[in-house]
């Protein structure tokens, strides 16, 4: 039997109420929550209860709550925080005081990381910045191929975060929480709207890493906390198998695979004839759906329809390579099959030392193959329902480290692209020396509030109950940015 | 009297009027309380601060007084008077407002206007109401009270139990709910065959002795002790903690009660002398998540800690969320911001460290040294019975090893050259009495990495001792080359006088390890690197490798502290000694140590043990006369390490070795609660770790429960006083939660369904006065958690057919009334465990150790760092160990658990989702587990049987505890026959399938077993195998 799921339990309750114990029963409108809180609750699989759900998933809402502009989400997470004074926020007068003593009136109480007990001082951009587009949009010259597309970006100049470490600042980001269960972003989407495809997963993680600034991450950043598991991310992985067991063992092939997996079915609807546990038709579906996975893996991991000129717009020197190049290629193949929620994480970006080299690098690894993503996807006409999240954690301090920044959630820069967003535009500012967000400051709660808006979800309305308590992607908090969208 | 809006649902819910004719009245707990809960609460509750127009509804007294604006919210009997059902039924400015998105029904609205008519009766929350332990319904034909409160309730709603689960299919589910393995076919024959009245009653007996019994057990508590084997935060490094789960394992094989479980695992420490095993249990505090990355504020983290804990002890012990009040007073129920912070001052003794590293830029001297490979102190080492036995075991093979490697000088040839290695070292030993040389007419270069320093130099004396002109800084090396007596180098030792601590404000806190590395420079001028067999010093500092310390100084000499003049010395012994060629020479490159001088020395000869080579004890017998002729061994374990007389068998002794030294004299550290000064616990304001201006707060229990206690200025109370009174008579919540947990455990749903909130938003429970009356007895009985066990599963309920009846699908859609069993799928581990079982191939021989490390997937850690990891499977010897010892990697959980469903651990996990997804067919096909399992079970089946048929027969009594339906045996002898053909027209296919796995590949007709693989793959993968029915 079912343990607890919050729909299933809201579920019972409403029935028992309704049915067995109460003075009155409940209305209408109740029996339709009661029916679309059914659908939800088959999600956890439901022995005992008559109802189970259709493999096949289409989200607990069953309408919009606003207009849809974007149908998927790409999110390129540059884990480790890359630095604002060096991709987005160009700042002269922090530049003028490089090297000089850091004004205490700035950082007086403030939290700092690895910069605790050390005397601060500026430290300007290493780089030049050029302006781009109609909207003179400013991009650190590190970028050259972003600047180019900047008229198909909004860059938030003054976002907001509020943990200083990696570990939790990547639960933040991802699940607007630091307490551990809470779903992640792709899998509220997952839950809440369902995935356009039945052949693949619905939520799909990528990761590359670049030659320095490394830190580790989490599969809690992806994981459905709460939300019955089908719900939480797929981590592709570079080496082996895309996905964990979908190669046939050896000497076990298609057609082989194919005969055990009829026979299990057969022996399945054998014991549904005797038990009819209603949990044996998902199991049935869900066998098709994994042998659907054996082949349609392989065919979307598999570049060879791809052109010569696209590998190249992308700089994919070998396909497959587990590069950043490749899993932005790999992403817009995903974005075309229907799945809701693509994440890939390049971890390359935390310089407390060797900030130039490491931003250099950090560049070079993923400048071309974001730019050729967005204008791939533009020109296929589907950057129109694609929103594309571009950014870390955090960001880095306008005070040097040695060679480098330490971390910095007073203010980071990061951009959006694509479906109902405002491009050609930059939101938000900071104080001169780039230490706080100044002007419409943005939090992380806004951000997704804002992100789940343009997916046409009110995001007070996308909720679960866990241990007696609504739970949301924004928490308590988020308001929608308006002024990033169209 | 029917209202209008009362008749439009009469009209929709006609399945109401059937089995209701009367109207009952309202229950507080029942009807209004969930309503108010999730409508009203939030606003008009027991948060002071959010409170709105000064209204509150959760209590009554402050219900029926007027509000600021002079309106009286409710108006016992007059409901026409009640501002709050004026303001329900108000279309125009209702309540809740609609910018909540929670309207209340008509037919709740009358729920309302009803309950304030018959005189808004308030009950209080049943959850926390003292616990009196009801009556047994009468009139029941039963004798296990279960059993008369759920058949009343069935009576009441004319609904019959289901009969009693066949007897096979009766047997695997307390098979698999008791110890999480299925029956074997000698079980369950023995079984079919006992005709005595309590054969099932004594079945149970078995199974609940069983230490296995304990093993299944362990999977439900470590999920709430949230055990696990690694940090959690960032770098998810290693923690040593596996005796804390081996205390849970023994804890409930020798039924341990619960309040004593209760205060081992709080505060063992604090018990009159306590014993180990009580100190092992104190892990349960530990077991929070840690960091130790750069960057992060101790301040900070310790107060991450100390909520957790809170989190997790109510959870665990009260099945209450206290986490919403970290950061206000809890909207729903009445736990306050103070509650949640005097619960955490109970731990505020807990040593612990925010930051798990001495960082410059957040220093901690206790942590001095620490890396990303150290441990997590405060820990024990205790006893491992799992390690001791291998520890034995390791000792007699490396015995049995050395007696068969000094054979050698049976061999007449050997023997003649044992002798003349003899006569050389005799004449060695005359030139160099010592046997250890120093190293003469170097050359000598200083680097930093690559790069020359010119300036640098060192100073030779005639005893060997090395004195550069400063110490070997960081990245630094010192290369010497040089060409030892007659070119034979086997070892070089390292003597070093004082060690002097390293100066206070530096940026590492300890100097790289002294390490010392030979090459051989050929004529060419290319240097070929001699790996070393391995070294050994008198005395070191301890090097982990994430987390497990490293046996020997063969990778590096961390040097201890020595304050006073004392010798410490270190030998490597090379695993091939070598003898130099003409043109040739040997370069030594030493780095690290930061020492202004030592001694280094080289000798032709080695030793099997390098700190015995060339000592005095050695030396006399290779210098004794007769020493060729009647060998003593250690004169020819020293010929074999001198010599490449016989390399491989020097590795295999060192791995022998390294088997004995992994079992650590059969002991383990683990981590432990030590008592500290309490630090300060401050009531934060909305969870803020950097705002100090809330008042400190003292350790207390609960402030709405019963029986409160409070710390006063004299009497500061202890975790001691907390486990005491969670599991003392006044505290109702406790009992409450751990038996509505069993419940769930053997009919797959509580009695309160949410098992982890018992509290105003959690579910009144279906059977109230059964919950009760469990917890009561529970209680009563002394915390006796088998006899509990025993008397859920002896119960007719629990013994009920689990066939879905149709019949009571509108009645009981979701089979709260219990009127069958619930079938459950098995959780992850079992899922892994029952398929080796019936394999044959699950490794049952001990209870407890370390964890096991079943395949996973190559590349899963590629995203951890620091350090770098990758994963390598166990080998034979732990590969098949049940799925409780399976390694619990927080950030990456081992994909097969993860599959299906086991939580991270990363907080009190009570309950866990059972889902039914692709990625769990996926596992099943294609995990080398189960193709492994598959393949072992078919040889099984191959070697036994006369004909397919009776083979068949026997898989599915190994698999499903039964004998196969007439359709299920012709289908899958058509399947066999055909995978038979498929695997003749191709062997190699048939040989891959029965590779794979680290179990020896099967023997015999590879088609033959290849086919039946596919069957065993079948049975495997069916619904049947991993549900309990």
């Amino acid at each position: 039997m079912n343990p607890f799921d919050a729909n299933r339990h809201a579920l019972s309750v409403n029935r028992r109420t309704f049915l067995t114990q109460s003075a009155y029963g409940l209305g209408g409108l109740a029996m339709a929550l009661m029916h679309q809180k059914l659908a939800a609750a088959g999600a956890g699989g439901s022995p005992g209860a008559p109802v189970t759900l259709p493999p096949g998933w289409s989200g607990a809402l069953r309408e919009a709550h606003l207009p849809v502009k974007a149908k998927r989400v790409i999110f390129l997470c540059m884990a480790g925080g890359p630095s604002q004074f060096e991709t987005f926020d160009w700042k002269p007068k922090l530049k003028e005081l490089d090297g000089q003593a850091f004004p205490d009136s700035f950082t007086k109480g403030q939290q700092l990381a690895q910069l605790q007990n050390a005397v601060l001082k500026a430290r300007g951009a290493f780089t030049a910045f050029k302006q781009h587009g109609q909207a003179g949009t400013e991009v650190s010259e590190l970028f050259p191929h972003i600047g180019s597309i900047a008229d198909d970006l909004c860059v938030i100049r003054s976002m907001q975060t509020e943990q200083i470490n990696h570990d939790t600042a990547h639960a933040f980001m991802n699940t607007g929480s630091i307490i551990k269960g809470r779903p992640s972003m792709g899998s509220w989407l997952l839950y809440g709207l369902g995935a356009e495809t039945q052949d693949l997963p619905g939520f799909i993680v990528l990761n590359s890493q670049g030659k320095f600034g490394l830190q580790p991450i989490s599969a809690r950043q992806w994981s459905s906390g709460v939300l019955p598991s089908r719900f939480q991310g797929i981590q592709f992985q570079s080496r082996g198998d895309a996905v964990h067991y979908v190669g046939n063992p050896e000497g076990v092939c298609q057609s082989t695979q194919r005969q055990v997996i009829d026979e299990v079915r057969r022996m399945n609807g054998l014991l549904a004839d005797e038990t009819r546990d209603p949990e044996i038709a998902t199991r049935i579906a869900q066998y098709e759906l994994a042998f659907k996975m054996q082949s349609s893996v392989p065919e979307l991991t598999d570049f060879k329809n791809e052109p010569q000129a696209m590998l190249d717009l992308y700089g994919v020197k070998e396909p497959g390579d587990g590069s950043f190049a490749s899993n932005c290629i790999l992403a817009r193949r995903l974005a075309e099959r229907g799945v809701r929620m693509i994440q890939l994480y390049h971890r390359a970006w935390d310089h407390h030392s060797d900030l130039e080299l490491g931003m250099k690098a950090g560049a070079k690894e993923v400048d071309q193959a974001t730019a050729a993503l967005i204008t791939d996807l533009k020109q296929r006409g589907m950057l129109d329902d694609t929103l594309i999240l571009w950014g870390g954690e955090f960001g880095r301090t306008p005070m040097g480290q040695g060679s480098g920044r330490d971390h910095h959630i007073n203010a980071f820069s990061v951009f959006i692209a694509g479906g109902g967003v405002k491009a050609g535009t930059v939101y938000g500012s900071t104080d001169e020396l780039g230490y706080r967000a100044q002007e419409n400051p943005v939090n992380v709660h806004d951000l997704h509030a804002t992100m789940l808006a343009l997916m046409g979800v009110d995001h007070h309305r996308l909720n679960t109950k866990f241990q007696g308590l609504d739970v949301r992607l924004t928490g308590v908090a988020g308001n929608v940015v308006k002024g990033i969208m169209a | 009297m029917i209202r209008p809006v009362l008749l439009s649902v009469w009209l929709t819910a006609p399945l109401l009027a059937a089995t209701s004719g009367v109207q009952p009245s309202i229950s507080f707990n029942r009807d209004i309380r969930p309503i108010m809960s999730d409508t009203c609460f939030h606003c008009h509750g027991f948060d002071s601060k959010t409170r709105e127009a000064g209204l509150r509804l959760d209590v009554r007294e402050e219900a029926l007084k007027p509000t600021k604006n002079d309106l009286i919210p409710i108006v016992p009997g007059k409901p026409e008077e009640s501002e709050i059902i004026q303001r329900i039924m108000d279309p125009g400015d209702p309540m809740p407002p609609e910018t909540m998105h929670k309207n209340l029904t008509p037919a709740q609205k009358e729920l309302f206007r009803r309950w304030v008519a018959e005189g808004a009766v308030y009950e209080p929350h049943w959850a926390y109401t003292p616990l009196v332990k009801p009556e047994v319904p009468r009139g029941q034909k039963v004798t296990n009270p279960i059993d008369a409160f759920i058949q009343a309730r069935l009576a009441e709603k004319k609904i019959k139990p289901s009969p009693e689960a066949e007897k096979t299919r009766l047997l695997r589910r307390v098979s698999l709910d008791l110890t999480g393995l299925p029956p074997t076919a000698a079980e369950t024959a023995a079984f079919l065959a006992d005709r005595s009245r309590n054969a099932y009653e004594k079945q149970v007996e078995r199974l609940l002795a069983s230490l296995h019994h304990g093993e299944r057990m362990a999977v439900w508590w470590l999920d709430i002790a949230r055990f696990s084997d690694t940090v959690g935060f960032h770098g998810d490094q290693n923690q040593r903690i596996f005796p804390y789960r081996d205390y849970v394992i023994n804890a409930f094989n020798s039924n341990k009660r619960f309040d004593q479980f209760t205060a081992e695992q709080l505060a063992g420490d604090l018990l009159p002398n306590p014993t180990s095993e009580q100190r092992v249990a104190t892990g349960y505090n530990r077991l929070n998540m840690m960091t130790r990355e750069g960057g992060a504020q101790p301040a900070e983290y310790l107060a991450k800690y100390g909520a957790e804990r809170v989190r997790g002890v109510s959870a665990a012990w009260f099945g209450s969320t206290f986490g919403c009040a970290e950061c206000h007073d809890h909207k729903f129920d009445p736990i306050k911001a103070k509650d949640f912070y005097e619960l955490q001052s109970f731990f505020a003794d807990v040593k612990q460290y925010g930051v798990y590293n001495d960082y410059d830029y957040t220093p901690n001297p206790e942590l001095k040294g620490f890396s990303n490979d150290s441990p997590f102190p405060p820990e024990l080492e205790v006893e491992s019975p799992y390690l001791a036995t291998r520890y034995a075991r390791a000792n007699d093979e490396l015995a049995a090893l050395v007696a068969s490697l000094r054979q050698r000088v049976a061999d007449p040839a050997a023997a003649v050259r044992f002798g003349a290695w003899s006569g050389e070292t005799r004449a060695y030993l005359g030139r160099v009495p010592s046997g250890w040389e120093p190293i003469r007419d170097a050359t000598s270069e200083f680097r930093l990495r690559d790069k020359v320093l010119p300036e640098r130099t060192v100073e030779f004396e005639a005893d060997g001792t090395l004195r550069p002109d400063k110490p070997l800084g960081f990245r630094e090396s010192l290369r010497l080359k040089f060409r030892p007596d007659e070119g034979r180098l086997a070892s070089i030792r390292i003597d070093v006088g004082l060690v002097p601590e390293p100066p206070a404000k530096k940026r590492r806190s300890s100097p790289q390890p002294l390490m010392p590395r030979v090459s051989v420079i050929g004529a060419d001028g290319k240097a070929r690197e001699l790996p070393w067999a391995y070294g050994e010093a008198t005395a070191k500092a301890p090097r982990y490798e994430n987390g497990f310390e490293l046996h020997g100084v063969t990778a590096g000499w961390r040097l201890p502290e020595v304050k006073a003049p004392e010798n410490l010395t270190a030998v490597w012994v090379l695993a091939e000694p070598v003898a130099l060629q003409p043109g040739e020479s040997l370069q030594l490159i030493l780095t690290g140590g930061e020492l202004p001088a030592m001694r280094v020395t080289t000798s032709r000869l080695g030793a099997p043990q390098p700190l015995a080579t060339a000592s005095s004890a050695t030396l006399a017998k290779l210098t004794a006369p007769n020493s060729a002729a009647s060998p003593d061994g250690s004169v020819i374990d020293a010929w074999l390490a001198s010599t490449r007389e016989d390399s491989a068998g020097m590795v295999r002794y060192h791995r022998a070795v390294a088997k004995v030294s992994d079992t650590h004299g059969g002991k383990a550290m683990t981590m432990v609660t030590e008592a500290a000064p309490p630090i300060p616990v401050r009531l934060l304001h909305r969870g803020n770790w950097q705002d100090e201006t809330g008042p400190l707060v003292t350790p207390a229990t609960p402030s709405f429960l019963p029986g409160r206690l409070e710390s006063t200025p004299d009497q500061r109370l202890t975790r001691l006083d907390l486990a005491q009174w969670i599991t003392g008579r006044d505290n109702p919540i406790t009992a409450r939660a751990v038996t509505n947990r069993l419940w769930a455990m053997y009919f797959g749903i509580g009695l309160s369904a949410v098992v982890d909130d018992l509290g105003s938003q959690g579910e009144l429970p279906s059977h109230p006065e059964l919950l009760d009356w469990l917890a009561a007895e529970f209680r009563d009985g002394g915390w006796d958690l088998r006899q509990m066990i025993r008397l859920i599963v002896t119960s007719a309920t629990y013994r009920q057919s689990s066939d879905y009846r149709a019949e009571l699908r509108e009645a009981d859609p979701a089979n709260r009334l219990l009127a069958a069993q619930n079938p459950r799928r098995l959780e992850a581990e079992f899922v892994r465990d029952n398929a080796l079982f019936i394999a044959g191939a699950l490794d049952v021989r001990d209870i407890g150790g370390p964890s096991a490390k079943p395949y996973q997937p190559a590349g899963y850690y590629a995203a951890l760092q620091f350090p770098d990891r990758d994963y390598v499977n166990s080998d034979a010897d732990a590969q098949w160990r049940r799925g409780v010892y399976t390694h619990w990697q927080r950030t990456f959980l081992q994909p097969m658990l993860a599959n299906f469903d086991a939580p991270a651990r990363d907080e009190c996990a009570a309950q866990r989702n059972l889902s039914n997804t692709p990625q769990q067919a996926l596992t099943l096909l294609n995990d080398p587990t189960f193709v492994e399992a598959a393949r072992l079970f078919a040889a099984r089946l191959a070697a036994g049987g006369k004909d397919d048929t009776a083979r068949l027969r026997s898989a599915f009594r190994a698999a499903l505890a039964r004998d196969p339906k007439p359709a299920e045996l012709t289908a899958l002898t058509t399947f066999l026959a055909a995978q038979r053909a498929t695997y003749r027209a191709a062997p190699a296919e048939a040989e891959k399938l029965l590779r794979i796995g680290v179990a020896p590949p099967t023997t015999g007709d590879s088609a033959e077993l290849a086919a039946w693989t596919q069957v065993a793959r079948v049975l495997l993968n069916s619904q049947e195998v991993i549900t309990r029915y």
